[in-house]
């Protein structure tokens, strides 16, 4: 069983971590279900989600490396992560219905931690907040994407 | 939180790195380099002598002529495999600066971030280093040209702040335009530059043009003293710039040393709070106070004194502390136990002089870091002009409040301290923020900025007992440091 830690948000680079593991994990969940026998006929979506999370992992890195600037390594102190920690065990047995709602879940709570980072990040990183916002909506695209299925 | 690995336990006794090859010093002398977080020790660094200091010198002096004559674009393609590097090396860069140093991993990537830029400016190099000419400048057939050259060797005494960064305001300019280095690291944080010189080992640069000798006064002596060395570059306190500013000259060498600093940050009524004291949390708390760039004292300017200490105190109150590696952390220790004492003995001495202890970070204990050098954020109000707390460097995470009256009482203040460094204002204004950027005797201006920390393309300015020398480090100024103009007058029958 894989295990994620969800840091406190107290800097950026904390904010970054925690987007990082929120990547790993749903990823992680699309795998799961795209390798489920009782999934096949969602498998190719469900892969091409796990992807797409995959690369954002990538982009995150990149914008914690990139924007990074002493100038505005300011303290955060207004984002509870609590708030945004997501499930990451599926259920066994869940059929299609189950696993859109199980993901669906997973990409509202993301988009919901990546919209609020970014109101408290545009103070800080205009291109990182940017980066997060859009994020944000990606998740409400993907929510869209289960829906659809 | 689960911490992020450290690159190694032990680095072992470091090397220096001499005409292109790693080599042991004979030195019977090491000192233990600290994790100031864990008080492990994690390498040892040898007080190299004066003859192998020498002998650093020598092979810089003996690589100068076939690198001044490799063409500028040959030169700047090595500092882009130097980059290339950086940036596949860059975390462990960080975390090697997080183990020695103190700095949290923000602070280190952030630092990574500027070292690279001033390589990436410094690969500009056949654009910078133009000179310029006039036809018939001198008469009618007759054209005048400067040209600009390098000079020979210099060389780089470094501090324990920024371990990466500062040495890279110098020596990529240094080299890119012609010249050949010798840096001596502190021995308090030498692994940076040790894992650094790693990558430039690998860059491509021809043996003798860098060189990396590791020790303390015996090898800036000896480079301030060797007839080879054209000039030094230095950053730490006030006392020992002075002290290299004079000795340099006596021996007719260029010089840019950088001092000492007490940075004020005036905040006016018509501030932005919130956005000002999360700026400033940075300014005052950013690497424990442990940069020329931190403030120091906070000057609040007429009624805006009992909200802004108020927000201040209960945003300092939250800042979290513990190692580095720990990415939710805000802030780490002071780099040393001699630093802690010295940071301790001001709050102590400010105290007794009459000043209110509003956060006392002199007990700070960190569960799990017993033996770290560890001050937490500290606050103290009710400071005036006269208090030495409010006069001197302290170099730890400690805010003097004070308050004025007038913007113009503010720039008073700032103007009778002997450090010109920087100063901030914080303000809506526009009228205020333009009278104090051209009032005031500083370096480094911030306005809503409390780090002001200039980028690679501009100098890293300081006035006063902040700055010995006339050109500073980064940006034009280095290039005009690390070189001469020869003026050639051509005519031809």
């Amino acid at each position: 069983m894989a295990e994620y830690e969800f840091p406190e948000c107290t800097s950026f680079g904390s904010v970054i971590r925690f987007a990082l593991e929120l990547e790993k994990a749903t990823s992680a969940i699309y795998d799961d279900l795209a390798a489920r026998p009782e999934l096949a006929s969602t498998k190719e979506p469900l892969k091409a989600l796990a992807d797409s999370h995959r690369k954002r992992s990538d982009i995150l890195e990149h914008t914690r490396r990139e924007k990074l600037n002493e100038m505005i390594l300011e303290p955060i102190q207004d984002i509870d992560s609590s708030n945004y920690v997501i499930e990451t065990e599926v259920p066994a047995g869940v059929d299609v219905a189950g696993a859109k709602e199980f993901a669906g879940k997973v990409e509202l709570t993301s988009s919901r931690f990546y919209l609020d980072s970014s109101k408290t990040a545009k103070s800080l990183l205009a291109e990182a907040a940017r980066i997060l916002e859009r994020m944000g909506k990606e998740n409400e695209a993907n929510k869209a994407r289960l829906d659809a299925l | 939180m689960a911490l992020l690995p450290e690159v190694k336990k032990d680095y072992g006794r470091l090397k220096n790195y001499v005409n292109g090859e790693w080599v042991d010093s004979t030195s019977s002398k090491d000192l233990d380099v600290e994790n100031p977080t864990t008080g492990a020790t994690i390498g040892k660094v040898p007080m190299s002598t004066a003859d192998e200091t020498k002998a650093a010198i020598e092979a810089a002096q003996e690589a100068w002529e076939a690198w001044r004559e490799t063409p500028p674009i040959t030169r700047a393609r090595i500092f882009f495999k130097l980059k290339e590097l950086m940036e596949q090396n860059f975390e462990d860069i960080a975390r090697i600066m997080v183990q020695e140093q103190g700095k949290t991993i923000d602070e280190a990537r952030g630092e990574t971030r500027r070292t690279i830029e001033n390589v990436e400016v410094a690969a500009g190099i056949p654009s910078l280093m133009m000179g310029y000419n006039l036809e018939d400048g001198a008469a009618e057939g007759i054209d005048e040209d400067a040209v600009i050259s390098p000079l020979g060797v210099f060389g780089c005494i470094a501090p324990f702040n920024f371990p990466a960064m500062i040495p890279y305001w110098f020596w990529p300019y240094a080299v890119a335009t012609g010249n050949c280095y010798v840096m001596k690291s502190s021995s308090q944080v030498p692994l940076t530059q040790w894992n650094l010189f790693s990558l430039i080992d690998k860059a491509g640069f021809p043996p003798g043009v860098v060189n990396l000798v590791n020790g303390s006064r015996e090898v800036s002596d000896t480079m301030m003293d060797h007839p080879y060395m054209k000039g030094i570059s230095f950053v730490g306190s006030t006392p020992v710039a002075k002290y290299i500013y004079k000795k340099c000259g006596e021996n007719g060498k260029r010089v840019q040393a950088q001092g000492g600093a007490k940075n004020s940050l005036v905040v006016m009524p018509d501030s932005v709070l919130n956005r000002t004291v999360s700026n400033m949390l940075a300014s005052f708390y950013g690497c424990a106070g442990q940069r020329c760039l931190a403030g120091s004292n906070l000057v609040a300017v007429g009624d805006v004194a009992g909200s802004l200490l108020e927000k201040f105190v209960d945003a300092s109150k939250r800042i979290k502390m513990g190692y580095g590696l720990d990415e939710s952390v805000n802030m780490g220790p002071v780099v040393s136990a001699k630093a802690k004492t010295k940071v301790i003995d001001y709050i102590d001495g400010a105290e007794a002089a009459g000043a209110k202890i509003l956060i006392d970070g002199r007990g700070a204990k960190i569960p799990g870091y017993e033996k770290g050098h560890f001050v937490g954020p500290t606050v103290i109000d009710g400071v005036t002009p006269d208090m030495k707390i409010a006069k001197e460097e302290i170099f730890g995470p400690v805010v003097s409040y004070l308050r004025m009256d007038t913007l113009d009482d503010a720039i008073d203040f700032i103007h009778k301290s002997p450090f010109g460094n920087a100063a901030s204002i914080y303000t809506q204004s526009g009228k205020d923020a333009r009278y104090f950027r051209h009032k005031v005797q500083c370096g480094n201006i911030g306005i809503n900025i409390g780090v002001v920390a200039a980028m690679a393309y501009f100098p890293f300015a300081g006035y006063k007992d902040s700055f010995f020398g006339d050109m500073h480090g980064q940006g034009r100024d280095a290039i005009s440091f690390f070189t001469d103009r020869k003026v050639v007058i051509t005519r031809w029958f």
